[in-house]
């Protein structure tokens, strides 16, 4: 695996700022009761995260 | 506790992930590749896990119930002061928990309840935003009868005084519903006629 492939790392990067918007996305729902809240938590947060998993999984994969 | 945890973890993951982008050559390093799939795989998966037991948490809380405008009256309700209603005096005396007082009698309607509740959670939403919410709310089913005997089943005062004990059978098998005789439930349409209680 080519550690500092220019494309390996771009991947990591975009999986990095997925991570960081998802999470805090989720924080902010924690202290926000209401089922909306929940509704950003699944469809945002949610989303974010798992897209950042998969985009970090296929940058390892793909290396 | 649950929601200052997962906080906690949630801004550790944010700093390791930062760390990995301002610095990627800590991947580079022994034991950097193992830092990078905790940072960008564990942590926010476990963090993920955490949040969603946390929600489904909240969504049993009173407050979670009544954000949404519609449920106000329902929320005024538990104040009526007058024992015969029956959201009323349970939740005035603490025969249910005041912090999760409608999911303690409303368990099939919450996030909880199966699939089907759970959908319907978000066609109310959907209403609230997109539609115009009904002026008279009503429940899909008929109140079922184990709401009220996960509680009151086996309790003395209700096995051992007329006229439970003579139609228990019936109660036991829903065939006869509580609110026959219970009539006074949350009469939200004229809550603000009615005297409420201004306690805690």
């Amino acid at each position: 695996m080519a550690d500092n492939s220019p494309r390996l790392q771009r991947r990591l990067k975009i999986a990095a700022y997925l991570l960081i918007a998802g999470l805090v996305i989720e924080v902010v729902t924690l202290y926000w009761t209401s089922p909306i809240s929940f509704i950003f938590f699944i469809g945002l947060s949610g989303t974010l995260v798992a897209l950042g998993v998969i985009v970090y999984l296929i940058a390892i994969v793909a290396a | 506790m649950a929601t200052q945890a997962t906080t906690i973890l949630i801004i550790l993951s944010v700093i390791v992930i930062g760390l990995l982008v301002v610095r990627p050559s800590l991947m580079a390093v022994p034991g950097g590749k193992i830092l990078a799939f905790i940072a960008l795989f564990i942590l926010p998966i476990t963090a993920l896990a955490l949040g969603s037991v946390i929600h489904l948490e909240d969504a049993k809380s009173t407050d979670f119930c009544l954000s949404c405008h519609p449920m106000e009256a329902y929320g005024k309700s538990l104040r009526i002061d007058d024992p015969t209603y029956i959201p009323a005096i349970h939740f005035q005396n603490n025969r249910i928990p005041r912090t999760a007082a409608c999911y303690t009698c409303h368990t099939n309607y919450t996030m909880f309840g199966g699939l089907k509740a759970k959908f319907g959670g978000l066609k109310h939403l959907y209403i609230y935003y997109f539609k115009t919410v009904p002026a008279k709310l009503a429940l899909y089913e008929p109140y079922n009868n184990r709401e009220c005997l996960h509680c009151h089943a086996g309790a003395r005062s209700f096995e051992e005084t007329s006229p439970h004990k003579e139609m228990k059978e019936q109660l036991s098998a829903n065939e006869m519903s509580c609110l026959t005789c219970h009539t006074k439930i949350h009469d939200a349409q004229h809550v603000d006629q009615l005297k409420l209680w201004k306690g805690a």
